[in-house]
């Protein structure tokens, strides 16, 4: 299981791309996270919603009220123009980032 | 639902400007909540599923892994007000001990040469020890 020290910086760039797919819920959010990396990233509810909370101050998500289906209302969190733009430059670094990794790293990360 | 505010509530009460602290308590505490009816309706009790969510929910720490920027003024904050209310305690202990002291020579006559103030002194004494505790459980 990878910490959440090593991950931490894109934390934010994860919950970008799973709002990206589709609009979600906190808990759809940490359950999501969960299911697709199976239970290899353990991030905290605590750090996930208090980073949703900060992308919402930064108008990189915003949210809304929405009936979830078979169940009562939800508070549902949709990325914006701003957050697209700043999901797309992210994924520009992480390409540097990850070109350099392999430049250097050669054949021990392949 | 008002175990749920009460626990998000007491995880943040040393951090963060009112203002942020409101904003993050009805998230994280709308989040948990969403959490516990999902379990509901997945069929856990109502009360095993906040037991749950709040064990699984995570710590003060996790929350400001959030901020990473902020978390050591967070810090050095917590400390700075642990520290005031340190001196404070000091300060109010030297003071009713003073006075008990004054009363109790003032009067030593009245009193029968019994040095009662010792048991003010030592009485009050948890005040500046509990404010030391706390002092220093932040600055490790």
């Amino acid at each position: 299981m990878i910490s959440s020290d090593i991950i931490r910086g894109h934390i934010d760039t994860i919950i970008l791309k799973l709002l990206l797919e589709r609009d979600m819920y906190g808990y759809e959010l940490a359950g999501e996270i969960k299911t697709r990396t199976a239970n290899k990233f353990d991030i905290r509810e605590a750090t996930l919603y208090s980073v949703v909370q900060r992308l919402e101050a930064r108008e990189l998500i915003s949210s809304y009220t929405g009936e979830k289906s078979h169940g009562g209302q939800r508070r549902y969190y949709r990325i914006t123009p701003l957050g697209k733009a700043y999901f797309r430059e992210t994924i520009a670094e992480w390409k540097v980032l990850q070109d350099i990794m392999r430049a250097i790293m050669g054949d021990d990360i392949r | 639902m008002n175990r749920i505010k009460k626990f998000v509530s007491k995880l943040l009460k040393d951090y963060f400007n009112e203002q942020d602290k409101r904003e993050l308590i009805d998230i994280l505490s709308i989040s948990l909540e969403e959490k516990v009816e999902d379990l509901v309706e997945q069929g856990t009790p109502v009360d095993a599923a906040v037991r749950r969510s709040i064990e699984e929910f995570g710590s003060t720490d996790d929350v400001l892994q959030a901020f990473p920027g902020k978390s050591t003024e967070f810090r050095a904050n917590l400390v700075r007000k642990r520290r005031g209310g340190f001196l404070f305690a000091v300060f109010g202990y030297v003071v009713v001990v003073g006075l008990a002291l004054f009363v109790n020579l003032w009067f030593r006559s009245f009193f029968k040469d019994f040095l009662w103030f010792v048991i003010v002194a030592i009485g009050t004494l948890f005040w500046p020890a509990a404010m030391l505790y706390r002092y220093r459980t932040v600055k490790k």
